[in-house]
């Protein structure tokens, strides 16, 4: 009674009660079961036994749209069919995927992200590709850029410009996108949350540097390039905006993703993509680390990369097929926009650098994106 | 919670104690201590559902969100030096705080007249007046903005007036203007309805005592009716300012890149660049510096109260 006070006893018994809710909180992970192992042979993309997958259930987390539902028609649709599995979607989401991950819980077996996330995070969010279970030969080459990767779709980084603005004498260089005197008029880039090193690529392309040697005092002058544009350059947040803005004309040229560029040229506007110099674009197949069906993932994946079901895909959703011997059925107006027809123009992402240099790169892209 | 129990215990032997021990026996006055601490503690016990959720949701994941700024990826304060030396951190900080006051501002501006006007009409009118505040509260505030996206577009119905009647076309979406209103309007019916409550509660007769002393209707105003409804207005500035600080949303839709506050930079970090130490860093800088300013607002404001609602004695 007289050695503790009523305060000092209150302050005991809060602590004691925090720490107690603490180590509940922190008995959510525990050792996580092993994934099961099927011998299935040589993988040949495209191709899965039958039947083998009866009561699997896979979770692709993807990036929504006619994006999702284009590989659900194509791939996992079918997969599901022959195999027996159970397919489910749902979206994609980094921040949830580290969360699940650190706490022992991966509820997703495959999902759509970037390579350069695979990259950074390869043997700790994500796990290492078993490449003998998945056949990588038709694979275009070097898009497959760290070990927890395998390419989802091949897309770009283009230039669209405005056909009726420019006539005779379109933009032919990155150098000619920044030339704002050759070529006046309003331009759209990306100032969307979702960090795209590849953008500081292009300008340093356009400034006569080379992607496979960069220097960390280049990623500053890089975005320093696109804030000398003033009042020339205006900001896509989303894809939709992008294509929209190319579409209503307010934006005269704009670096944009390839698929956006069709899109606003498929919607009638007199949009064309500048191929002369344009930047690789993949996005990876990553299977998050602690996934209960590693090996039905690699199934899913090679089955995802057959001829086929890649030709379906490209129809579904503009976006290049990762199958060099896919043949899809284009129209005209996609034909032009095939960044698999142009891959000798592309110059293709230093990988290893935006890992290695990130927290530079991350911290450029936040100014960019919130007007600092 | 084992705590509140064994308390319980701790008191009736106490109780005990004192009247057993002849030492201590000076019945009324301890005796009245011991009941007092009991009649304490019982209704403490209602607190239990409170404590236990605000621990669980609130208190634990704080806790983990400080651990993680001194710990992500490596012990030590490199997330905080990141925050202080990176001047986009300390802009958009600025711009949070900044944003929120005029939020607050405009919203004081508004609400005050619309408040007394509440407290001076009839029944039925007073009973419409509440409906038209609180309609928006029931309304998804997604839906709110994109009607604001709508009015407020370049080529909206509001610059389509502007043009017709010769002033031409305002830059009116994408700018601080625009995200201060959709903001604004929000928040509205938390400044309404504190103010409200306090100008109720402001006997009438004050003033008509003020003016038989001399008080023209703005001396009155300034001097009585004005620092009476003083608790009304802090509970609702405070309450809007903090809410304010933490809006995403609106600013990702009304605003351009340059209206930006503080919660976006914070997704970026945590959804995007996967950076979580920098996130919860810049998670802590904001809650430790709204604390400051209302520590400070608490000190040196008079009449003031950090509990809105409460009347400061």
């Amino acid at each position: 009674m007289h050695t503790s006070s009523p305060g000092r006893r209150r302050a005991r018994t809060v602590t004691l009660g925090i720490a107690a809710v603490v180590a509940l909180a922190g008995c959510g992970s525990s050792e996580p079961e092993p994934s099961a192992t099927y011998d299935l042979g040589t993988p040949v993309a495209g191709e899965v036994p039958e039947g083998v997958f009866e009561g699997v259930t896979l979770t692709f987390a993807g990036s929504g749209g006619i994006f999702q539902d284009g590989q659900t028609t194509a791939a996992w649709t079918p997969f599901a069919e022959v195999t027996g599995a159970t397919f489910q979607q749902d979206a994609f989401d980094p921040g949830k995927l580290k969360a699940m991950v650190e706490s022992g819980n991966t509820t997703w077996d495959l999902v759509n992200t970037t390579q350069f996330d695979t990259a950074r995070f390869c043997g700790t969010l994500y796990e290492e590709y078993d490449y003998s279970k998945v056949d990588i030969s038709k694979v275009p080459e070097g898009t497959i850029t760290d070990d927890c990767m395998v390419p989802q779709i091949l897309y770009g980084l283009v230039v669209a410009y405005n056909k009726e603005a420019f006539g005779d004498n379109p933009p032919t260089s990155a150098a000619d996108f920044f030339d704002t005197e050759k070529f006046p008029g309003t331009r759209t880039v990306s100032m969307s949350q979702y960090v795209d090193p590849q953008m500081l690529e292009f300008a340093i392309v356009a400034d006569g540097g080379d992607t496979a040697n960069l220097t960390p005092e280049q990623i500053p002058t890089a975005m320093e390039k696109y804030r000398s544009l003033g009042d020339d350059v205006i900001g896509w947040t989303s894809g939709a905006q992008a294509q929209q803005q190319l579409e209503s004309g307010e934006a005269v040229m704009g670096l944009v993703w390839s698929g956006r560029g069709y899109g606003a040229a498929a919607a009638g506007a007199p949009v064309a993509p500048m191929w002369d110099e344009w930047m690789v674009m993949v996005d990876s197949t990553g299977i998050p680390k602690g996934t209960k069906n590693l090996d039905a993932a690699f199934a899913a994946v090679n089955f995802y990369g057959g001829a086929e079901q890649q030709a379906t895909m490209t129809e579904e959703t503009s976006y290049g097929p990762v199958n060099t011997e896919a043949k899809p059925e284009l129209d005209e107006t996609l034909k032009t926009w095939m960044t698999t027809d142009n891959l000798e123009t592309g110059h293709y992402p230093n990988v290893d650098f935006w890992v290695e240099n990130y927290d530079a790169l991350a911290t450029e892209w936040s100014g960019w994106v919130t007007g600092g | 919670m084992v705590g509140l129990g064994d308390r319980g215990l701790t008191m009736s032997s106490a109780t005990r104690a004192i009247a057993t021990d002849p030492a201590l026996a000076t019945p009324p006055a301890s005796a009245g201590r011991a009941r007092r601490s009991r009649v304490k503690w019982g209704p403490l016990l209602l607190l239990l559902p409170a404590i236990a959720v605000v621990t669980m949701f609130f208190l634990v994941p704080l806790v983990d969100v400080f651990i993680r700024s001194v710990t992500d990826p490596e012990p030590g304060l490199q997330n905080y030096e990141w925050l202080l030396t990176n001047p986009v951190n300390l802009e958009v900080l600025a711009r949070t705080f900044l944003t929120s006051l005029i939020v607050t501002v405009v919203c004081l501006l508004v609400a005050y007249p619309y408040a007394y006007l509440m407290t001076i009409v009839g029944e039925r009118a007073r009973g419409w007046l509440t409906l038209f505040v609180m309609l928006p509260l029931w309304t998804s505030i997604l839906v709110r903005t994109l009607a604001w996206m709508v009015l407020l577009a370049d080529t909206g119905p509001i610059n389509d007036f502007l043009e017709a009647i010769g002033v031409g076309r305002q830059p009116l979406i994408r700018t601080t203007f625009g995200v201060a209103l959709g903001m604004a309007q929000v928040l509205l019916p938390f400044m309404v309805l504190p103010i409200y409550s306090a100008l109720a509660k402001i006997d009438r007769r004050l003033l008509a005592a003020s003016s038989s002393l001399g008080a023209n209707g703005l001396t009155s105003f300034f001097k009585v009716y004005l620092p009476l409804s003083r608790p009304g207005i802090f509970a609702g500035s405070i309450t809007v300012f903090i809410l304010g600080l933490g809006f995403y949303i609106i600013p990702s839709l009304l605003g351009s890149p340059k209206e930006a506050m503080v919660s976006s930079l914070i997704y970026q970090q945590v959804s995007v660049f996967l950076l979580w130490g920098q996130g919860a860093a810049l998670g802590i800088a904001l809650l430790v510096v709204t604390i400051i300013i209302l520590v400070v607002f608490n000190r040196f404001v008079r009449g003031a109260s950090l509990a809105p609602g409460v009347e400061p004695e």
